[in-house]
């Protein structure tokens, strides 16, 4: 309890990490013949890109002093990733679990990620929220740039390196086409984070032992002064008509290089692809 | 049919359906599902046997047989014409957002262009082109040329650099004011930075990363579809009721238009405050060097990639000379990059970049999945491999099984000799030059 109290008194910055648990999706494929999910062994692991996240915030943390917070919105089993966050080195979790929250899209999963950062700002105000640049299920990269529009924060995505951060700014170094722009600026703001900013420690075993011990709060629908019309299947204008199987490439000539397989390949090539030459060489190459 | 203790028939899951979307858990009144390992699983003796699972799953992952007067969902098929398109009759219009980055329009831009044109035709309305910046006047001219009936504008010297909220307040009301039923922007970074800031405060639907788009008869709604679980499968996607319809579209998919100087179109001039907007400070840009080169390898039409089994610091000036030759750039595969010898940026598959050049030659590059699903779009495929079992080669439209320090330097020389016979030679008549 000390502890807590005395945390609460010299922190300087709070970090908040919004977390996702995700099947490792890489193992995930569709039967072409019957568009069903072939998934032997899926696990579901935290996505990577929120763990360099939490990872990020930890260092802060360190560096400034302060506290970090992860919240994920999941059904009860996302428990499971927040307690992976809290053995690198979160502090608190909270998870947003309601079955009023299932079926979001990304437009309401911004809406209840924005109710829970209120409330926990409204206690213990939040200079930093720090997402994964995007989620390895779904690819979207929607829901950071969503919340910090919600939280009326400074929105700075792609980040590859924190440069330094002081109590009241941040400057960091971002991805975009052709380069990178160096940044700085004020809190609070939200950043998404690519992998390049670093992968996370190992869980330390005392760490590991407090992350199983520790509580997780859970949070529903009412907890967090959520309208309901604005959450899940509700909320969400998005709706999935179907899923298919991608088309897949089937293979073509198989050539032996030996002797004169090269030169073959050659001739086949341009004489079977003459749309392709034309647009790789154009008409006078 | 199976029933529970209580003698009431009851929904199942079959579990290699299931694509763990969770909408049926939103959906079930008396929270009996709940999701296991990412599928759903239904509490028999919760479930009261309603059905609402069985509409709203998009993947016909929920058995039930029972017969039931009410549907919850609509199929496509039962939606009246036109009700869907009508739902907000003051939207119309397929916008573009056309982007600028320091100066330079992104060739996105111009694809969807070329889209809108195809989806505006469906729906026999307009293109309406969407473009902010600084300076900006002639780019607006270069997007009637490429297919916008009217361009609005808002050119003033605070959007001469991108910033979200900037950009986000100045498209929102670009997107009030003129009020399209679609809205398209480039799957960039840019583009996925800037389209949710607007969704969000418009309150609609956005969907990722798209990489086709169409107009569903009837309904007239878009019909967006994305890969989605890491390229294993794609979903299509609706936005039924609210407008616009928003939707960032992968660079490369689309094809480029023919730009047409004679057309004719309206430039609009739109107002635009940035009262009460900070933006953070950009210190400095620092251009990425090997790009700053030329080497851009998503822009490239041929990739020569160098994979585990070429992964070699003596092999790959070879390797580069066969993409100078073929006027491409050298990519790789993970491998290369964790053994130090290429630079990340010139990494190609899941943690690297999408490429789709119009040739990819694959030297040693085995292809796993994580590698497949960063070039798969590509239009030709040729595997050079020592192995004919590998999967690469699986998916190749042409694969040369052997060595390939020997087969490099025969393509280098073999396709230098075809080179210069086809610069003098009509396209024609390529197929007789090669006799």
């Amino acid at each position: 309890m000390i502890t807590i109290v005395l945390r609460g008194i010299f922190c300087k910055l709070h970090i908040v990490c919004c977390i996702k648990q995700v099947p490792d999706t890489t193992q995930v494929k569709i039967d072409p013949q019957t568009n069903t999910l072939i998934r032997t062994g899926v696990e579901s692991i935290c996505n990577p890109y929120d763990i360099v996240a939490v990872e990020a915030a930890v260092k802060l943390a360190e560096k400034n002093g302060g506290k970090v917070t992860v919240i994920t919105m999941g059904p009860p089993q996302a428990d499971s990733a927040l307690r992976d966050c809290l053995a690198v080195g979160a502090n608190e979790a909270i998870l947003l679990s309601d079955r009023a929250f299932a079926g979001a899209d990304t437009l309401a999963t911004s809406y209840t990620l924005s109710q829970a950062v209120k409330k926990i700002s409204a206690t213990e105000q939040v200079d930093i929220v720090i997402c994964g640049k995007q989620a390895i299920d779904g690819d979207t990269a929607q829901v950071g740039p969503g919340l910090a529009t919600r939280l009326g924060f400074e929105q700075i995505t792609y980040i590859s390196e924190v440069i330094s951060a002081s109590k009241d700014k941040i400057r960091v170094k971002r991805e975009v086409d052709g380069g990178s722009e160096i940044i700085e600026t004020k809190y609070p703001v939200l950043m998404t984070v690519e992998l390049e900013l670093g992968l996370p420690r190992y869980a330390s075993l005392p760490e590991l032992v407090r992350s199983v011990r520790q509580e997780v709060k859970v949070w529903g629908a009412v907890d967090i002064g959520a309208n309901i019309e604005q959450l899940g299947l509700k909320g969400s204008p998005t709706s999935v008509k179907e899923i298919f199987a991608p088309k897949t490439r089937t293979g073509g000539a198989v050539i032996d290089a030996q002797g004169n397989g090269v030169n073959q390949f050659l001739d086949t090539f341009f004489q079977k692809e003459p749309e392709v030459v034309k647009e790789i060489w154009g008409g006078g190459a | 049919m199976p029933k529970n203790a209580k003698g009431r028939d009851i929904a199942e899951i079959i579990p290699a359906k299931c694509i763990g979307c969770q909408l049926c858990v939103g959906e079930c009144k008396v929270d009996a599902i709940r999701m296991e390992n990412g599928v759903a699983i239904i509490d028999s003796e919760k479930c009261i046997g309603c059905g609402k699972c069985v509409d709203v799953c998009p993947s016909n992952a929920v058995l039930f047989e029972k017969i039931r007067k009410k549907k919850a969902v609509i199929p496509a098929a039962e939606v009246k014409p036109g009700t869907e398109a009508n739902i907000k009759p003051e939207y119309h219009g397929v916008a573009v957002f056309i982007e600028v980055v320091r100066g330079e329009v992104s060739d996105v831009s111009w694809e969807l262009a070329g889209k809108a044109r195809e989806l505006a035709d469906k729906l026999q309305t307009e293109v309406i082109g969407l473009l902010l910046g600084s300076n900006v006047g002639e780019v607006a001219k270069e997007a009637i040329a490429y297919g916008c009936d009217s361009v609005y504008v808002m050119d003033k010297p605070v959007l001469a650099a991108y910033f979200s909220r900037m950009y986000g307040r100045a498209l929102v009301s670009m997107c009030e004011q003129v009020k399209p039923e679609i809205v398209l922007i480039g799957a960039t970074p840019l583009g996925r930075d800037l389209s949710s800031v607007v969704a969000t405060q418009l309150q609609t639907g956005l969907t990722a990363d798209c990489t086709g788009l169409d107009i569903e008869p009837d309904i007239k709604l878009l019909s967006m579809t994305r890969p989605t679980f890491g390229g294993n499968i794609m979903a299509t996607i609706w936005c039924r009721t609210r407008r616009p319809q928003m939707s960032t579209v992968r660079p490369r998919v689309m094809k480029m238009p023919v730009k047409d100087p004679a057309r004719s179109g309206e430039i609009i001039p739109l107002d635009f405050s940035a009262d009460g907007i900070t933006v953070p400070q950009l210190i400095e840009f620092l251009p990425r060097a090997a790009e700053a080169g030329g080497v851009d390898i998503t822009k490239a039409p041929v990739l020569v990639v160098a994979g585990k089994g070429a992964c070699d610091a003596k092999s790959l000036p070879m390797l580069e000379q066969l993409a100078q030759v073929m006027g491409g750039s050298l990519a790789c595969s993970r491998p290369v990059i964790q053994a130090g010898l290429l630079p990340y940026v010139r990494q190609v598959g899941q943690t690297g970049k999408t490429v789709a050049p119009q040739l990819y030659i694959g030297v040693g590059v085995s292809g796993a999945v994580q590698h497949l699903v960063g070039m798969q779009g590509s239009r030709k495929i040729v595997a050079i491999n020592i192995d004919k079992e590998a999967p690469l080669v699986k998916i190749a439209d042409y694969s040369l099984i052997g060595d390939y320090k020997q087969i490099i330097p025969e393509l280098i020389k073999g396709f230098e000799a075809r080179s210069s016979q086809l610069k003098n030679k009509p396209q024609s008549n390529l197929k007789g030059s090669q006799a």
